[in-house]
């Protein structure tokens, strides 16, 4: 395959035809921040956290859709593209019934690390929060929709590698939830234990079942901004 | 500029339950014409008419065939978009019930000039009772062999918003949730079922059978320089005579609102729909074309008794019940937007909140997925660049400085 010649950040840069602008960003260790990107599987474009500033289009393109072409001028940290991920952050933590101190995932949560690479505390914006009872009748899956981002890589990770087609999206806007069947709390009749998803997952929205004494897993994160 | 019917030359004449009125008016001429000039001919003729697409958007309709007709894929397809879910715009179903025929005679000339099997018609949910008339108007171009080679179908929607935008509509076709999907690629490269696929709306369609009868020149000296033809307006709210108009393009709103519907003391006027502009009263001068506002034709107007908070939460109000829920500027960004906005409804606003919808209005139109989310704050930058004065009256006196 031909290669193309991008510059990303100023510096020119030469990646193979058809791969993405987030794939050439990596592969040059550029750090585009990311949530609903999983690696090897087809780009969602849902969550916008990796857009980028490309020369030439109005709004910001998507990194992990956007195949790079032929001199493509590229800013992956400009101030444009810092403020808008900045406020898609804040608007995720806005809506997020986050109680992130008994939160079992709170130290491996991504988005918490995202705010606090972002220098974001707490968010400027004040929303509605998600309250969802917890479903942890399954005995290999408990799920806490109140955390849930909607970032869709549990349905992706579903769908293409376990195969399983669980997951689906239900309602609409602001009320859109990922949903069991027609809506039903997920149970051992529809999903066993591949246990997928749960590492998937980048908030405590899908976890293991707990167990007495079970300790957090990771490092405590600092909070700032 | 006066009125001109080009779209709208057969509504209210033809009857439109019986295709031998409307041959009667040259119905069905401009296929037979373009059967003979052939493809290739067809679409020199529309790029060279400079006819544009009625949606909003207003891409090219001759470069968006030619994409589509160059590719190599043998299956492609062409949808009609009759999702007419706008507010204010009710143009198409008026096309519709009145003229099936010059709309099913589009779809075939266009089938023919990009190769394509199989077209499809979008319905909106809501346009229920105009199937039946649509599906009776193929059904009598097939006994008539009007539709040798093309087949036309018709799906309707479910009544979501979204699902008027291209990508969402391809989705609900599909049969699947009606989401946006992001771009590249483009419909004319990878569309409905991952096959090229050209979109066009209705009053896009109906344009073609008069360029292909009268030739592109007599199209290219109507309206302005890069906005040719006319547009079909849906003129509604505080007007004495709502309806549908079909103005050349470039003439002004002024023409329309005050000569012809007749309206007074405007306060604003909503051009576009929900995701449209806001135009001021005062600046009532504004031409109707592609180089400054237009969307899809929607005109709903407000005087001077109207509460322009109240315009402005409704609209968010809307757009945030009708955002898919797939990216998240838009489906937060809505919400958030619409609580900040009731907060000055209230008489609660502050400083901060101005400075908050401001970043957050710039952050949703550079970031959002598709046209709804880029397109939601609109009417909050429209609001807040020419209402300035009411935001700032919405906020409480002690916070503002000023004596209680």
């Amino acid at each position: 395959m031909a290669d193309i010649t991008v510059t990303i950040n100023g510096n020119q840069i030469t990646g193979h035809a058809g791969i993405t602008i987030l794939e050439l960003a990596k592969e040059n260790s550029i750090d585009i921040p990311t949530l609903c990107y999983c690696p090897d599987l087809p780009p969602m474009g849902a969550c916008r956290l990796c857009v980028v500033e490309v020369a030439g289009s109005k709004a910001l393109v998507g990194s992990c859709h956007t195949p790079i072409s032929q001199g493509m001028v590229i800013q992956t940290h400009s101030p444009k593209v810092m403020a808008t991920r900045k406020i898609i952050i804040e608007l995720l933590l806005a809506s997020h019934s986050g109680f992130c101190t008994v939160c079992d995932k709170s130290n491996i949560c991504e988005l918490r690390k995202l705010a606090m690479d972002m220098d974001i505390g707490l968010s400027r914006f004040q929303s509605k929060k998600r309250y969802f009872p917890i479903e942890d009748i399954s005995p290999y899956i408990t799920r806490d929709l109140s955390k849930c981002v909607l970032c869709r890589r549990c349905l992706q990770i579903c769908n293409e590698v376990a195969k399983k087609r669980v997951f689906g999206i239900g309602y609409r806007g602001f009320n859109s939830k990922v949903i069991v069947d027609l809506d039903q709390p997920i149970d051992k009749e529809v999903c066993r234990d591949c246990g997928l998803c749960i590492t998937s997952c980048p908030t405590g929205a899908l976890s293991n079942p707990a167990q007495i004494g079970e300790e957090k897993k990771g490092t405590p994160l600092v909070i700032r901004g | 500029m006066p009125e001109k019917h080009i779209v709208l030359r057969n509504c209210g004449v033809i009857n439109p339950e019986d295709l031998t009125s409307y041959t009667a008016r040259g119905g069905f001429q401009a296929l037979k014409k373009a059967l003979s000039i052939g493809p290739e001919q067809i679409i020199k003729e529309i790029k060279e008419s400079g006819l544009r697409g009625r949606g909003g958007a207003g891409f090219p309709c001759g470069l968006k065939w030619e994409f589509t007709r160059n590719t190599k894929e043998q299956s492609k397809y062409l949808i009609c978009n009759a999702d007419e879910g706008e507010v204010g715009t009710f143009k198409d179903h008026f096309i519709l019930e009145n003229d099936p025929f010059s709309l099913i005679e589009g779809i075939a000339i266009a089938s023919y000039a990009i190769g394509v099997k199989k077209s499809y018609i979008y319905l909106r949910g809501e346009y229920h009772n105009l199937s039946g008339r649509l599906q009776n108007a193929i059904n009598q171009a097939k006994e008539n062999k009007f539709l040798t080679h093309v087949n036309i179908e018709i799906r309707e929607g479910a009544g979501a918003y979204v699902c008027g935008e291209e990508s969402a509509l391809m989705d609900s076709i599909e049969g699947k949730r009606g989401e946006a999907r992001f771009k590249p690629p483009f419909p004319t490269d990878k569309g409905l079922w991952q096959k090229p696929t050209v979109i066009n709306n209705v009053e896009t369609l109906m344009n073609i059978p008069q360029i292909i009868l009268n030739g592109a020149a007599w199209f290219n000296q109507i309206g302005t320089e890069r906005s040719k033809g006319t547009k079909v307006f849906s003129v509604s709210g505080d007007v004495a005579c709502p309806g549908v108009y079909e103005l050349i393009l470039g003439s002004s709103l002024k023409e329309l609102l005050i000569n012809i519907s007749q309206s007074d003391n405007i306060k604003v006027v909503q051009i576009g729909g929900a995701t449209g502009r806001l135009v001021p009263g005062t600046a009532i001068d504004t031409p109707l074309s592609f180089e400054s506002v237009l969307g899809a034709g929607s005109i709903t107007v407000f005087n001077e008794t109207r509460n322009i908070m109240d315009i402005v939460y409704h609209t968010m109000e809307f757009l945030a019940e009708e955002s898919c829920g797939k990216c998240t500027p838009c489906r937060e960004g809505t919400e958030v937007m619409k609580l900040i906005i009731d907060k000055f409804r209230c008489g609660n606003g502050t400083q901060h909140d101005m400075q908050l919808l401001t970043e957050l209005s710039s952050a949703m139109s550079l970031a959002s997925l598709c046209g709804l989310g880029q397109a939601a704050p609109n009417v909050i930058t429209d609001s807040m660049q020419y209402f300035r004065d009411v935001y700032e009256s919405l906020i409480p006196a002690n916070l503002r400085g000023v004596k209680a």
